[in-house]
């Protein structure tokens, strides 16, 4: 029986296959000609997924300049910075716009279309190139694999491949690593790869859907104290003792050891409910991790199960704790906690979050992080007294780490999306210069060891293609569309043998595809959509529509492949087609569930888009800042030589309370309700990077009150982190003010 | 007991080298086995430095780069935190930066040694000199067959940082590790010293209160200048 039913689903799994196959092959085709319901949401989707791949890149762009200038302000702000600093500062403050372009040649055009070919179809030569490089080198190659090789983050030819990478990548560290508590520890161009990986869209998807609500609630809580580190508790004691006036009781002294103040009754006292909520709280979120399994994406859960599958094949003796540990140092380590502790970088919550939630949440990443290691109480005694939550956890956690793994391989459906890919012609990538420059850089600097072999095809392409050219200048960066093509192997023209598949197979797919698509054609009410099916009605029918050439077309097609089947003993007239109409009618009724699965990820994949937006938004706001700041501090320095240019003075511009409010440059407002309609405010920037607020009231000619800012001295608060700024009446926004600057005064050439 | 300064010292490194273990060691006299990555814990101890106690929090950070909000945290969030690449960086600005800092690496792994540029370049960033109490540590010194840095080529690098000073240890054998904080902790004494001199000479010369480029440090490492900074940067004037 078992050997009956294996052949059987493999047959069956190989028409699936070569059905999905088929479809991907004639996508393009389906796009123009049908125009129902679940093409519309089919075609949404397919939109809105390349919409965030184009918007992560250029996310993940931006933040690269964003991080560097973060890293340069401050030396800016303290007027430490050579005159040449700054105009590689001004460089990465150029337009971000990338123009489009073509290689100067053809020859060049086709050996990097040859060699991209290459590292995208075998992913090996990325992966052993992610273990040569350093550090520093590892930026340019992050970009380019996660958002330019490998960057259609929804389709699968590029999401396996990538994946394999990683197993490839994985699988040396396993080898290499000698003993397992350094296992997944150190920070390698890897482990930044796979974090990068984690933060793509289904990554950021799952954070959003599983963890956002979670940690907005304990955001709120500003007040809720629950540290439980008896030393700090005792500190805060003291602390609010004396700020009160008190003075301490005998029996406390200033500064006590951990073990003192862990002795202290109040400080127990005031430990013990915290622990429960602590508690309460982490279940919580463990719950939601757990029950948002079927929610965990595939290439994450795939990642989990190579850990599990390399640690059973190196430590074939190992308890499942020990793997658990393994898998819990991926999935909670790289991918949860991180979230947790730094809401804020992954996009879950707009703002930073106050003092005591931050701490909150850093010790339930602690506690998390706890169940899926061995915690060792020695470093933090006091953490022991979560020891309960541990014990309750811990089995349940490392089900869920286990379930995990439990996900399908992808080998076949990627050797088939391979096939594909040879078959299109019109493979492209979408890439710059600098990235195709940088990338040819790294690979000719580490070539000794990735083209050992004279005789490989990557020895080849490296020795025909030369010396890698420079980095262009910003202005000179050119995005192509590079087409993509192997020399070596020839365009799939004949998939029926590729594939080792059967004519028979082919017409009988094609029966179905084409069926399909002639009743989601016809109009619903037609007398030929009624069960059971009558096939050759339904290809007569198309085959005499009127004024519709190409329905027409479909509907001979039919009739020519129910005859074909026909003959070669597939499908028998007699029973009215039996198997393929069955086949059909499933089909049929498995569209439906088809687009509602369409829109629901089109729901969520909007949210998704949106946030990657707001955080687009946000990084370009804070380029111009930066660009606006350091134009000033030029034309400060250019006016030490030169006579100082006539300054316009710009304003005043006028707002009203309300206005602000709502733009949240006004945070909080002591002015009574009734009153702040009174209220406007005037904006002037007499010199460049000076401005003056000031604060008036209707009717009185005198404004209430007048702040001088500098914008040195914005970007220093905001560099602190320091959000407000208090004007005795209101409460400002450091960070929304200056978007609000940015806006109004920005002159011609910055300010 | 005479009450005794706290001094703040953060550990930081790459993920794997061992801060945990070292600080462990240091603290509590343990040796940690397990696999444990550390997310952010804290630690208090005394130690008596010629004849002075010194109070120590420690700081043992993350050295899992993904706990670094440096990827796309706008820099309002991490002013404080100390590393661009490798360290998990509070987000609070209460958070005190520490007087002084353990640059912990792995002699075992050259990239570990190699991430301890950009810490210490945003240490300095951060703190506005390069006379930062701070001590190199190469970690795992037991592996000796392993070794991936040469003691020569680590020594030469910390003494082109400004004279830095090199130790390298062992938190599984106890070697060296009390060495390096009472190091650490007599450079955050001197420099305290140095602070107080100058503050005594500014005194003297301008009257209480001193110039303006007084940069005492307390608890909160660069707060207090800047806040003496903002005394002339927005101000309001009440009309």
């Amino acid at each position: 029986m078992a050997s009956s039913h294996d052949g059987r689903s493999a047959r069956q799994s190989k028409r699936l296959s070569v059905t999905a196959l088929y479809l991907s092959m004639s996508n393009k085709e389906r796009d123009f000609e049908i125009e129902d319901e679940l093409a519309r949401a089919q075609k949404n989707l397919r939109e809105l997924k390349s919409k965030i791949s184009s918007q992560s890149k250029k996310n993940f762009v931006l933040e690269k300049d964003v991080r560097y200038l973060d890293s340069r302000i401050a030396l800016l702000i303290q007027n430490r910075m050579a005159l040449e600093e700054q105009n590689e500062v001004a460089n990465h403050l150029d337009e971000v716009e990338i123009q489009e372009g073509d290689f100067p040649n053809d020859d060049k055009t086709q050996k990097y279309g040859n060699l991209f070919f290459l590292l995208q179809s075998e992913p090996r030569h990325i992966a052993h190139l992610c273990r040569l490089v350093t550090m520093a080198e590892i930026d340019s190659l992050l970009q380019t694999v996660m958002f330019t090789i490998y960057g259609n983050q929804y389709e699968s030819r590029e999401e396996h491949l990538l994946l394999t990478m990683f197993q490839s990548v994985l699988t040396y560290q396993f080898d290499n690593t000698p003993d397992y508590s350094s296992l997944l520890r150190a920070n390698t161009p890897v482990s930044r790869m796979m974090t990068t990986y984690t933060r793509r869209g289904p990554g950021q998807s799952y954070l959003k859907v599983v963890l956002a609500n979670r940690i907005n609630t304990l955001i709120e809580m500003k007040d809720m104290d629950l540290e439980i580190n008896p030393l700090k508790v005792y500190e805060r004691m003291i602390e609010k003792i004396e700020s009160s006036g008190g003075t301490l009781p005998p029996d406390m002294p200033k500064s006590v050891t951990a073990e003192q103040a862990a002795a202290n009754e109040q400080v127990q006292k005031l430990i013990e409910p915290r622990l429960s909520t602590l508690m309460e709280i982490a279940n919580g979120f463990l719950t939601t991790i757990i029950d948002g399994l079927e929610e965990t994406p595939y290439g994450i859960r795939w990642i989990c199960k190579q850990i599990r599958s390399l640690s059973k094949r190196k430590y074939p003796e190992a308890q499942d704790q020990v793997i658990c540990t393994l898998i819990g140092g991926f999935f909670f380590l790289r991918f949860i906690n991180p979230a947790i502790v730094t809401p804020r970088s992954y996009m879950l919550i707009d703002g930073n979050p106050a003092e005591h939630p931050r701490r909150a949440l850093t010790l339930i990443a602690k506690m998390l992080q706890n169940i899926a290691n061995k915690p060792s109480y020695a470093k933090e005694p006091y953490m022991a007294k979560l020891q309960p939550f541990i014990h309750q956890n811990k089995e349940r956690v490392n089900k869920f780490l286990l379930d995990l793994c439990e996900v399908q391989d992808f080998y076949e459906s990627l050797e088939m999306d391979n096939y594909v890919a040879l078959s299109k012609k019109d493979l492209e990538l979408s890439i710059t210069l600098n990235e195709v420059y940088s990338t040819h850089a790294l690979l000719e600097k580490h070539s000794t060891e990735l083209a050992k072999d004279e005789s490989s095809h990557l020895y080849t392409l490296l020795k025909e293609l030369g010396s890698a050219p420079p980095q262009l200048p910003r202005k000179e960066n050119r995005a192509i569309n590079l087409p993509l093509f192997s020399r070596w192997e020839t365009a799939v023209d004949d998939l029926t043998a590729a594939l080792d598949i059967t004519q028979e197979e082919v017409f009988f797919m094609e029966a179905k595809a084409t069926f399909v698509k002639i009743m989601r054609l016809l109009p619903h009410n037609s007398v030929v959509m009624r069960r059971p099916l009558r096939l050759d009605r339904i290809a007569e029918a198309a085959a005499t529509t009127r004024n519709d050439s190409m329905m027409v077309r479909k509907g001979i097609r039919c009739m020519e492949l129910l005859s074909q089947l026909q003959e070669l003993g597939v499908v028998d007239k007699s029973d009215g087609f039996g198997l393929l109409r069955e086949e059909i009618e499933q089909e049929l009724m498995h569209l439906g569930s088809l687009k509602e699965k369409a829109l629901r990820e089109t729901v969520k994949l909007d949210e998704v888009l949106r946030t990657i937006r707001d955080h687009n938004g946000y990084l370009v706001g804070q380029l111009e800042t930066y660009k606006s700041y350091l134009h000033n501090v030029r034309s400060q320095s250019e006016g030490k030589q030169r006579k100082q240019q006539k300054h316009q003075v710009l304003g005043p511009y006028k707002f009203t309370h309300q206005q602000l409010e709502k733009e949240g440059v006004i945070q909080k407002s002591n002015v009574p309700e009734n009153r702040r309609a009174n209220i406007f405010f005037n904006f002037t920037s007499p010199l460049p990077g000076t401005f003056v607020i000031s604060l008036h009231y209707k009717g009185r000619n005198k404004g209430l009150l007048e702040l001088d800012l500098k914008l040195d001295d914005l970007l220093e608060m905001q560099k602190a982190g320091q959000e407000d700024l208090d004007l005795e009446y209101v409460q400002i926004n450091v960070n929304r003010v200056l978007v609000l600057l940015n806006k109004r005064f920005s002159r011609k050439k910055g300010w | 007991m005479a009450q005794s300064q706290v001094y703040q010292v953060v550990v930081l490194g790459a993920g794997g080298v061992g801060k945990s273990c070292l600080t462990a060691q240091f603290v509590q006299g343990v040796w940690i086995e397990s696999y444990d990555p550390t997310i952010e814990d804290s630690y208090t101890k005394q130690i008596p430095i010629d004849g002075r106690q010194c109070m120590l929090e420690i700081l043992d950070t993350a050295g899992t780069e993904q706990f670094s909000s440096s990827e796309s945290t706008p820099a309002s969030c991490r002013s404080i935190g100390p590393t661009p690449t490798q360290t998990y960086q509070p987000t609070d600005t209460t958070t005190p930066i520490g007087h002084g800092f353990l640059l912990v690496f792995s002699i075992t792994s050259k990239n570990s040694f190699n991430e301890l540029k950009a810490l210490r370049d945003t240490i300095i960033q951060i703190k506005g000199t390069d006379q930062v109490p701070m001590v190199i540590v190469g970690n795992k010194c037991d592996l000796a067959e392993e070794r991936a840095v040469s003691r020569a080529h680590a020594f030469a690098v910390s003494h082109s940082w400004n004279k830095t000073h090199y130790y390298e240890t062992s938190a599984r054998s106890r070697l060296n590790i009390d060495q390096v904080f009472t190091d650490l902790c007599r450079q955050m004494l001197q420099a305290d010293a140095e602070q107080d001199r100058f503050m005594q000479a500014q005194e003297a010369v301008y009257g209480p209160l001193g110039g303006k480029s007084t940069s005492k440090r307390d608890l909160y490492g660069r707060h207090r200048r800047r806040r003496r900074r903002r005394d002339n940067g927005p101000r309001c004037v009440i009309l």
